[in-house]
């Protein structure tokens, strides 16, 4: 076992304790070994459903289904940036460009030196501080060009 | 005109995050009540009080717990929509940050009515604050006895899960979000069976929104009588609007039920920006059809609007001025739900995709003479033909945008012109003067 060290299977056991079947525990345990890892190649996806006693194409299937999971690492900071209707009737569209020119990356794409990278996402449920950004577990509000450009040079230095 | 605050009593009081704080503040206080009551009489109360279900679809709640069929001595579930994701809503996330506790409690007299014990809450995966907030609140609460084994010292037995989501906006319907809960795909189940009878690992189950069960302590509290009258008929109770867009005060406003969109725009929210006009106001949700300027005088309540042509919703009140092509606008709500529905049924994962490519083309100026009245095609072959209502919700907008706003769209395909990606908020260009510019 590579990605599921013994002290992250005492914590899959606590989770899949809650359940009455143990596929249930699935998306806790996939948000667990990403938290850790950074992604969910195939392998970390195969010994998840191992664990479960559950088909590998099961947990392939919730992987590819749910946006916050991917199976290629991400940048040290990734930056979601809204992109629905209240965000876009403040503007995001101008957020959206200045993260893509400050960082030379598209949406999508990850920097070169594995800092960042950028998505843009659906309603992160903030719209009364739209434009807003989520970064890691934190979110940016009352965002345009020039406090976009600010957030990114202050992660930079974290 | 100062409403007395009861949902968002304890916003900005961080102390009552603690379980000691929220005591002092007056908390616990309707659980302790209800353990005494018979849970018939609960339910009873909370249908008198006329409280809607506050997820969208504004059903009766002591109706819903209803159907519930007889205690058979298997397992019964209550799961708890936190996943909130309708475009504009934001009131379940200042729920779970602010006051999980009242969340708590009104989870644990629900339960405790409906014979639950046993009940996930699902979170929406990226609320990493609210689900910290919430998880250590459940800490808190199993320690004070407030849940597990004896709740407050009664016999009554209370385990309350949390359950964090994964990014994806059809798991707040509540089968896709069963069946999340139970590990797979979040695609909608057919209904029948309903929850009531087959739901979470095929138990009876009782879905409920957050805001809707925060409203039950309160309810309890004070009798169903003085919560029915804080509403108007019908709709019992104060409501959460979610305020955004074009307006100068964006906010949460805890509102009774007769406020009128016009007083929430204009005198909550301060009405437009300086040297604007409002224009259009999507009311209860980006799926929730629009209103004009003029049609603002309805009472915000589930059933006013309804009769109006469009929904309450989630209460996510939306302001559009008239700086903003509507054009535009319809074309980031069919990105959307072309992104988000979960593409079980055909009707519903070709119509969004198509729906918006042609929305697409029109605003990028190649749109086609007979394009519009195609749309509504689409949108005849979408509604009321798929299992869930994500189709529907896809489809409002659209007939609505091109029935009281028609006039742009053709001008935006007469003109056809390509507009600036950027500049959301820009004027229709000039028709083009010199040769060379299309």
């Amino acid at each position: 076992m590579s990605y599921v060290s013994p002290e992250m299977r005492a914590k899959f056991d606590e989770i899949t304790g809650r359940y009455p079947r143990r596929q249930a525990a699935v998306i806790p345990l996939l948000h667990l070994v990403q938290e850790a890892h950074g992604s969910l190649p195939a392998e970390a996806q195969r010994e998840v459903a191992e664990y479960l006693g559950i088909p590998a194409v099961k947990v392939q299937e919730v992987v590819s289904f749910y946006s916050m999971f991917t199976e290629k690492p991400r940048g040290r900071h990734h930056l979601m940036v809204c992109r629905t209707l209240s965000c876009a009737l403040g503007g995001c569209q101008e957020v959206s460009a200045t993260v893509e020119r400050v960082l030379g990356i598209r949406h999508g794409q990850v920097t070169a030196d594995g800092m960042f990278s950028v998505e843009e996402v659906e309603c992160l449920a903030a719209c009364d501080m739209g434009p807003v950004m989520q970064v890691g577990d934190t979110l940016h509000g009352h965002l345009d060009a020039g406090k976009t450009e600010a957030l990114i040079e202050e992660l930079k230095k974290r | 005109m100062e409403t007395p605050r009861y949902l968002t009593r304890n916003f900005g009081n961080p102390g009552a995050l603690a379980h000691e704080g929220y005591v002092k503040s007056g908390g616990y206080q309707a659980l302790k009540k209800a353990l005494g009551m018979k849970p018939a009489d609960i339910i009873e109360e909370v249908k008198k009080g006329n409280l809607r279900g506050r997820g969208g679809a504004g059903f009766a709640a002591g109706v819903k717990w209803g159907f519930l069929p007889k205690d058979d001595g298997g397992p019964r579930y209550l799961a708890v929509n936190a996943d909130e994701g309708e475009p504009g809503t934001f009131k379940d996330r200042a729920l779970l940050e602010q006051d999980p506790h009242q969340l708590i409690e009104g989870i644990a007299i629900t339960c405790f009515a409906n014979g639950v014990h046993a009940a996930y809450v699902y979170v929406r995966g990226e609320f990493h604050k609210g689900r910290r907030t919430l998880e250590e609140a459940l800490r808190q609460a199993y320690q004070a006895g407030v849940l597990g084994k004896k709740v407050m010292g009664s016999d009554f037995s209370l385990d309350v899960h949390l359950h964090p989501g994964a990014g994806a906006y059809i798991c707040g319907e509540e089968t896709a979000l069963l069946e999340s809960l139970e590990g797979k795909k979040g695609f909608p189940r057919l209904k029948p069976p309903f929850p009531a009878v087959k739901g979470l690992f095929g138990r009876p189950t009782i879905i409920n929104n957050v805001e809707t069960l925060s409203c039950v302590p309160h309810l309890i509290s004070m009798g169903a009588e003085a919560w029915a009258a804080l509403g108007c008929e019908k709709n019992g109770g104060t409501k959460l609007y979610c305020l955004s867009g074009q307006v100068r005060k964006p906010g949460l406003y805890e509102l009774p039920h007769s406020t009128t969109l016009r007083q929430l725009v204009f005198e909550h929210g301060g009405g437009p920006r300086p040297g604007r006009s409002i224009k259009a106001v999507i009311p209860g949700g980006s799926s929730s059809p629009v209103l004009t300027e003029k049609e603002m005088d309805v009472r915000m309540d589930f059933d006013s609007l309804g009769k109006a042509g469009s929904m309450l919703g989630s209460a996510a009140t939306m302001a559009i001025d008239d700086s903003t092509s509507m054009v535009r606008l319809l074309q980031n709500v069919s990105r959307f739900y072309a992104h988000e529905s979960c593409g079980q049924c055909t009707p519903c994962r070709e119509g969004t995709h198509w729906m918006h490519k042609i929305i697409d083309r029109i605003a990028e100026g190649r749109g086609q003479a007979d394009d519009l009245d195609r749309l509504l095609d689409i949108c005849d072959n979408m509604a009321g033909k798929t299992i869930c209502v994500l189709a529907d919700a896809a489809v409002f907008p659209v007939q609505s945008f091109l029935r009281k706003f028609r006039a742009e769209f053709e001008e935006y395909i007469r003109k056809g012109r390509k507009m600036s990606l950027v500049g959301w908020t820009e004027e229709m260009p000039e028709a083009p003067t010199a040769a060379g510019i299309h």
